[in-house]
């Protein structure tokens, strides 16, 4: 029985492997996340916040998420990477009472209950909420990925982001979808 | 024992195009994929629109809030799975508001809101994989425990729907539809191995791989296996000499293996599940000898599943679905020296058409179409030696149907959901099923659902032509079983951790299948199965799940619940009325190291004999950590924590009226990712 195991332990991991080298030569299409992630950080960019003590130079600058994680490993491209001084760190389920300590909040489609709250509680928090399900806008999250023929567009809630104290760049306000707020 | 060669040949077929298929696809060309190659965190956001991406896949696309659907919905994560220690899909029901297990120590049977019927194989239970429906075509079972042909630990999600289903599902979805969503490829981006150990001799590993390639091509692929020695058991009914004083060892024994392989491209997954399962029979059901290790029973499931999914520019959203079963069950019975063999093999294949788009803004509309084609529903029993051929039956069998939903917005906090569903079976005739709802948000916190529906089972083979020209005789004229509900669910967030749920349930039931005992003209004694039971079921539940910093997470549930013969008005048998169910993980150590802490109580239920099994209190307790050390994953658990003595009822086919489930138990288990 263990002895049978094994072999099949031996088999999957001798021949799985191979194919995955086999296919490297082609070039790839990034995945829906890789490009989110890679969103999240030209927001980063794009976003002026407020000068405040949980902003300051060198601090770190924290990327989180609540809910479940569909990023997989596609975040860790933008972890590290400095933006005007400050240094991505990424939090995955930070406690949820004081998420205030990020600077950037991903609120997965897994919390569409608790959207409005979570804003809610945000307000004045100088915290830039990003989510990609469809209606978060308008439930007051900032930025809102969607898909348009197999490509990520986002959609903002310049009032939202206002009430945080939060500017957005007109670059990235031009490119955007605009959405009207509760 | 004949071996499922053609099965195991066929599943080893479909591993290897899986390893192949990855180098064959020929290379997309794309305009952008040179800029794609790049580190996409150098581009602008002008760039980045213009990426792209490979299947478009948002884990909330399709997903319906909770307090939007139209039923009751209880999900169960992998995170729960794991920090409660979960070993079967029994576990994670048992954990589930107004569920309750009954294992009569082959196979376990699940009771929703008062109905539980030891013995119907969880007929009147839709489960589903990935969509893919599991229950067979001659007996309807839904494998619960270590039938199961999934490793739980494959597990990302299990819906649990409350109510009847029937209105977008057909047949079996009475009183629960239950969906086990498998995990992804991509989200595993690497291998796994792992490795627990138990009580009674019980050892399990698995080993997964999955990826997404860089064509776009994602796959995974993973095998289990599992054995168990069982426990020595004695059963008072059989404490004579001349059955070895009713203790029985060697005879509790536990098998099974399973693979899992999932490829998907583009539009397409293409998904193969193999799982068997071997159990000794240690309760001498069906009239066996005692204490003879020969009992026993297997059951082989394998289905290949191919499915397309496209989003179309006038944002109407198509699934398409193709698939052939194989359900495979060997039962070997030993009745006075003499090897009965009992045989069921079924096979079908089949194919789903759905559509889902967003008309006017206010309509969300969803139109489907099924057909479903019984290559094989074969039944067969016989005596081995002297050669007695008892039953030989071979049936086939089709069915269609059609069905359309409609959620309308009414206003921005009333949705209507309407549907109904059409189904056309060529052993019965016509079935037709609507379900209604009305939920209302009056504030953000607060949901209103007002439920109706009804529901079927179809006669299954076994009922209608299962006949051993002694005592058993066939039924060809049953009709389908029928359901129908109302409900009335309130759900209410409490400040930032809690919510709460309210829900009051009143079901009628008619036409249900029973076997009665009936004697012919001729004097002889029969049983035969009749759609003569009748029941009315009506019941409260309630439930506060909380959620707060740091990973201190919980739910505790309580039901009250009442089912009755409405012929006898008489409470059924195995229908607890009380149920109360405590789960809770405290953080020890943050993200790294959780006690899972689990409390069961059922009250007493009677049993077929008019009896009463004993109320039950079960502590489990699992404490489980990940990342202590890189990459490393580790549980212990311990079951039924203070050996509190319990049993569960069987069915008619066991001489015991309660069968004694395990004391404690212990499980430790090793997980490695790479």
């Amino acid at each position: 029985m263990f002895l049978r195991f094994i072999s099949f332990i031996v088999f999957i991991l001798s021949v799985v492997p191979g194919a995955r080298e086999a296919s490297c030569a082609e070039p790839r299409k990034p995945t829906e996340y890789e490009v989110k992630a890679a969103y999240i950080y030209n927001f980063a960019k794009f976003v002026e916040w407020p000068a405040g003590k949980s902003q300051v130079a060198g601090a770190p600058l924290n990327v989180c998420v609540v809910g479940r994680d569909s990023f997989g490993s596609a975040l860790d491209a933008i972890e590290g990477k400095v933006v005007g001084g400050r240094k991505i760190q990424l939090r995955r389920n930070p406690p949820q009472q004081v998420p205030g300590g990020c600077a950037i909040l991903f609120i997965s489609g897994s919390e569409s209950e608790q959207v409005g709250r979570i804003v809610a509680n945000l307000d004045n928090s100088n915290v830039l909420t990003i989510g990609d399900t469809e209606g978060f806008a308008e439930k007051g999250v900032m930025i809102n990925f969607f898909m348009e023929e197999k490509r990520v567009r986002f959609e903002i809630n310049p009032r939202a982001a206002g009430r945080a104290g939060l500017r957005i760049s007109s670059n990235l306000l031009k490119l955007a979808r605009i959405v009207g707020s509760p | 024992m004949k071996r499922t060669l053609i099965n195991m040949s066929a599943a080893c077929c479909f591993c290897l195009l899986l390893t192949l298929f990855p180098g064959t696809v020929p290379a997309e060309t794309e305009g952008v994929a040179d800029e794609a190659m790049k580190d996409l965190t150098t581009l602008s956001p002008e760039e980045l629109m213009r990426i792209e991406v490979a299947t478009v896949y948002s884990a909330s696309k399709f997903e319906q809030k909770v307090t939007e659907a139209p039923s009751s919905v209880t999900i169960v994560t992998a995170d729960e799975i794991r920090k409660y220690g979960h070993r079967t899909l029994a576990d994670i029901l048992r954990s589930v508001r107004s569920f309750y297990l009954s294992y009569d120590r082959n196979y376990s049977y699940a009771g929703v809101r008062g109905f539980g019927r030891a013995g119907d194989y969880n007929s009147r239970i839709l489960l589903l994989i990935d969509g893919h429906r599991v229950n067979d075509n001659i007996y309807d079972s839904a494998p619960l425990g270590t039938e199961f042909p999934l490793d739980v630990d494959l597990i990302e999600r299990v819906e649990v729907i409350r109510g009847p289903g029937s209105s977008l599902y057909g047949n079996n979805a009475f009183f629960a539809v239950i969906n086990v969503i498998t995990r992804r490829g991509e989200e595993l981006r690497g291998g796994e191995v792992s490795a627990a150990a138990g009580s009674f001799d019980t050892y399990k590993g698995r080993a997964t791989y999955g990826e997404r390639f860089t064509n776009g091509v994602e796959a995974f692929l993973s095998g289990s296996i599992s054995d168990s020695n069982g426990d020595r058991l004695f059963f008072k009914e059989f404490d004579d000499p001349a059955s070895n004083n009713g203790i029985t060892e060697h005879t509790d024994y536990d098998r099974s293996y399973s693979t899992l392989a999932k490829l998907s491209l583009a539009d397409f997954t293409l998904q193969g599940l193999y799982g068997t399962r071997t159990k000794g029979i240690p309760t001498a059901s069906f009239g066996t000898d005692f204490n003879d290790p020969r009992n026993k029973t297997t059951d082989v499931w394998w289905f290949v599943d191919l499915k397309y999914e496209r989003e179309l520019a006038n944002r109407w959203n198509v699934t398409g679905r193709l698939f052939y079963d194989v359900y495979d069950y060997r039962g070997k019975y030993i009745i006075d020296g003499v090897v009965n063999r009992d045989l069921g093999k079924g096979s079908w294949w089949g194919g789903e058409l759905k559509g889902a788009a967003k008309l006017f803004d206010r309509h969300k509309l969803v139109v489907g179409a099924e057909y479903r084609d019984n290559l094989h529903q074969d039944q067969k029993n016989f005596d081995e030696d002297p050669f007695t051929l008892f039953v030989d039956d071979k049936r086939t069998s089709y069915l269609w149907a059609l069905n359309v939903q409609d959620e309308v917005t009414i206003f921005s906090n009333l949705l209507l959901n309407a549907g109904v569903r059409y189904d056309r079976y060529s052993t019965f005739g016509s079935t037709t099923n609507p379900r209604l709802a009305l939920i209302y948000t009056p504030i953000e916190m607060t949901t209103f659902k007002i439920l109706y529906g009804s529901a079927f089972r179809a006669p299954n083979v076994y009922e209608l032509y299962y006949d051993d020209g002694r005592d058993l005789r066939a039924n060809p004229d049953l009709g389908p079983e029928k359901i129908k509900t109302y409900e009335l669910i309130y759900e209410q967030y409490l400040g930032n951790n809690l919510r709460g749920t309210v829900t009051g349930f009143y079901y009628e039931i008619k036409d249900l299948i029973s076997q009665v005992q009936e004697t012919d003209a001729d004097g002889n004694e029969f049983s035969i199965f009749r759609n003569i039971d009748e029941v009315k079921a009506k019941g409260v539940e309630t439930e506060l799940e909380g959620k707060w910093e740091g990973g201190l997470t919980g739910r505790a549930s309580y039901s009250f619940q009442q089912a009755r013969d409405s012929a006898t008005d008489q409470t059924l048998a195995n229908s607890p009325e009380h149920l109360v169910k405590v789960n809770v993980t405290v953080p020890l150590m943050r993200d790294k190291l959780f006690i899972g802490v689990e409390e069961q109580f059922a009250s007493r239920r009677k049993t077929l004999a008019g009896n009463f099994a004993k109320s039950f209190f079960l502590t489990n307790l699992t404490l489980s950590s990940r990342n202590l050390l890189r990459n490393l994953e580790l549980s212990a658990s311990v079951y039924n924590l203070f050996d509190y003595a319990y049993g569960n009822l069987g069915g008619l086919e066991h001489l015991q009226d309660v069968i004694q489930q395990d004391g404690l138990t212990f499980r430790v288990k090793v997980g490695y990712r790479f």
